[in-house]
């Protein structure tokens, strides 16, 4: 057993009975009382939000992707090589090693290397534990209060997008910069720090966050099997909008992701082809 | 602008679309790592001379035209309207990059600015905003092949007098020293305008005993510099249509970096083999087929990778090869091969004038140079020779600049 799935082991059934009584005690004030006028407007956008929209963000950012890529792919190739030299020996292995080692930053920018390896691993960590909520899925244990990485991964993602909008402040980065630039930087903050306040709270305070590891992984259940019910009944407690936020952030970079530059997720590699090539 | 006129501009924009341009124009997140690769940066701080500064402005030009984001909010990326202010912009780019394409080894998606550039070169001739002095030479190009049959005896007859002067560097060369669109022939060497080209050449092919002819057209290609791939092609097709006619194994380019890769690498697939002269150097020392005397060299020698035979090209290590033969007293450039410096007089700024943008945006060239502390500096490029040789006038550095080939043919042991 793990030293995390230890400490799981032991935290599972003391959170398990803090959440018993701390969340049905925090919900119970808010699910009471029968919600009527803005309230209830507000309830409804919550829904859409917390359901709908997250199917719709889904799916565009899966038609968004295809679509880029297909465009690429029909568009007639270049006109000439345009490798640059020496030749690597293999040039299907030198582009995977651009495209995930990114050599040429180590080189020139070792700093920003060091933030932009960190922020990537961390990244497809993030994945991974965003999965772990999903029960079908699940990586750690079941009673487990933490995120995949008890709280590391949202660190090690927010340091480095920390860093990367301060550099862009400064000259000459601040005059190649666009404001799409900026704001991608501030969404993902915002995206991470929401997300943060959650994992933290349920790693590293003793009370937990008001909503469990447990209570967002019913939530990703009923997601997944497609039921539509209203979140707010596994959701409890009033942060329940800390949740929404995260996820209306989440589902905003979503659609954006195949009209931005962060398509260079799926282009990196064909890209790097072309000089290796 | 007119209407019209930015209308055929967005077309023109299009014809360059194609999936390499539209990954590269994409891609970029103005990391800003390609920032200290260029070399007009380095010498000239400003953002403007960044790759990603230059590719900027045609991505710009990209959102507003065929980007979602350019149409519901121009204000994320800055777009720009093709308009007169934005042509000015569009020309300050294009005529600012050399093409060494040193940024693509510092951008870690390798985005080809020159490749970029191409776009912005193809902007300015469709808005009549391109160098005319360019589009004078390519025109010339062109249409020396319609009338070559009526300057050909001219040039052979100019030709044959080069023969005392081959024969001062290699006495042994048979008549007649120099032939011209000889049938027969393995290889075909393609000069510059200008002797200078021809007699060293001419005494290392006949030391080498090479059974070579001389094309009757000039290698360098003007519409590689003026991005007009159409007249590139032509330029390159009298070369490829006279190699085939008189059925020669090989073409043998003289020292000039883009006249290389423009036939080796930019105009399609050849039916024979494309070489820069310093590879064929190499191989007749390879091959023991001529030897020098390393005693001819005075002083340290150091030598310029041109971007267009290293970086670009694949030619790294053949000239250190030659250089070997040559002296013992060498000094390598810092940096040097694919992460040398370019010259700054590439990209067509030589054959444009541009004394003075040249001279200071290839500060960082002269220092280069001078920490060397070699006495001669040598390289295998004309436009390199060309602007080495002002650099080293400008800022006083007191060197020797010497193609590679006259170093050879004077030091051919005899």
């Amino acid at each position: 057993m793990s030293a995390q799935a230890g400490a799981d082991a032991v935290s599972a059934a003391s959170a398990a009975a803090a959440a018993a009584t701390t969340t049905d005690a925090t919900s119970a004030a808010s699910s009471a009382v029968a919600h009527t006028g803005f309230a209830l407007v507000v309830d409804h956008i919550d829904y859409i939000i917390m359901v709908p929209l997250v199917y719709v963000s889904i799916l565009a950012l899966l038609v968004g992707i295809v679509w880029r890529v297909v465009t690429i792919m029909r568009s007639a190739p270049p006109p000439y090589p345009l490798r640059l030299y020496p030749a690597a020996r293999n040039a299907g292995l030198a582009a995977l090693g651009d495209t995930f080692a990114m050599p040429q930053v180590r080189r020139h920018r070792p700093v920003f290397w060091v933030f932009l390896m960190l922020y990537h691993a961390a990244f497809i960590l993030l994945i991974l534990g965003h999965l772990d909520i999903i029960p079908q899925l699940r990586l750690l244990p079941a009673g487990s209060r933490h995120m995949l990485g008890a709280g590391a991964v949202g660190v090690a993602v927010t340091l480095p997008l920390l860093f990367f909008l301060l550099r862009r402040l400064r000259s000459p980065l601040r005059e190649i910069s666009v404001p799409s630039d900026y704001l991608l930087l501030l969404l993902l903050l915002f995206l991470f720090l929401f997300g943060d306040m959650m994992s933290w709270g349920n790693s590293w305070s003793p009370n937990g966050f008001v909503m469990t590891k447990q209570a967002f992984s019913k939530y990703f259940d009923g997601l997944s099997r497609l039921t539509f019910a209203d979140p707010r009944a596994v959701l409890p407690g009033s942060h329940y909008h800390f949740a929404v936020i995260h996820v209306l952030l989440a589902e905003s970079f979503f659609v954006l992701l195949p009209f931005s530059k962060i398509m260079h997720t799926f282009f990196s590699m064909p890209i790097n082809l072309l000089r290796r090539r | 602008m007119e209407a019209a006129i930015s209308g055929t501009l967005k077309q023109l924009f299009e014809t360059r679309l194609h999936s390499a341009m539209r990954l590269y124009l994409d891609t970029c997140a103005r990391c800003g790592v390609c920032v200290e690769a260029c070399h007009v940066y380095a010498s000239m701080p400003q953002a403007r001379y960044t790759a990603v500064g230059r590719a900027e402005v045609i991505r710009k030009i990209f959102k507003r035209y065929f980007k979602l984001e350019g149409k519901i909010a121009p204000w994320l990326g800055e777009v720009l309207t093709l308009d007169d202010a934005t042509m000015d912009q569009v020309s300050d780019a294009a005529w600012s990059c050399t093409g060494c394409r040193r940024c693509m080894t510092f951008c870690p998606f390798g985005i080809d600015t020159q490749l970029i550039m191409s776009i912005a070169k193809a902007l300015l001739i469709g808005a009549d905003k391109e160098p005319k002095l360019l589009t004078m030479l390519a025109d010339m190009s062109i249409a020396k092949s319609e009338g070559i049959e009526e300057t050909k005896p001219g040039f052979t007859r100019a030709v044959e007098d080069l023969a005392p002067e081959i024969r001062a560097l290699w006495p042994h060369s048979k008549d007649p020293v120099v032939t011209v669109e000889a049938e027969g022939a393995d290889v075909l060497y393609v000069a510059l305008a200008g002797k200078h080209s021809i007699i060293p050449a001419a005494a290392i092919m006949n030391a080498a005993g090479e059974r070579w002819t001389l094309s009757v057209y000039e290698a360098v290609n003007f519409a590689a510099f003026l991005g007009d791939s159409k007249k590139m092609q032509l330029i390159a097709r009298r070369i490829h249509d006279e190699a085939v006619r008189l059925k020669v194994k090989e073409v043998a380019i003289v020292e000039c970096g883009t006249a290389f890769r423009a036939m080796k690498y930019m105009t399609g697939v050849h039916p024979f083999k494309v070489v820069a002269f310093v590879q064929l150097i190499s191989r007749y020392l390879r091959e023991g087929r001529i030897q020098l005397s390393k005693g001819t060299l005075k002083g340290t020698l150091t030598y310029h990778d041109p971007c267009q035979i290293a970086r670009n090209g694949g030619v790294l290590e053949e000239p250190r090869h030659v250089i070997r033969h040559l002296t013992a007293d060498f000094v390598e450039l810092r940096p040097n091969r694919a992460d040398n410096w370019c010259c700054g007089g590439g990209g067509g700024l030589v054959a444009l004038g541009e004394s003075d943008f040249r001279m200071k945006s290839a500060r960082v060239k002269a220092e280069q140079m001078k920490a060397s502390q070699a006495a001669i500096i040598s390289t295998a490029c004309e436009n390199c020779h060309s602007q080495l040789t002002d650099l080293n006038e400008h800022y006083g550095l007191g060197m020797k600049v010497e193609f590679l080939s006259k170093l050879v043919a004077d030091a051919l042991m005899k």
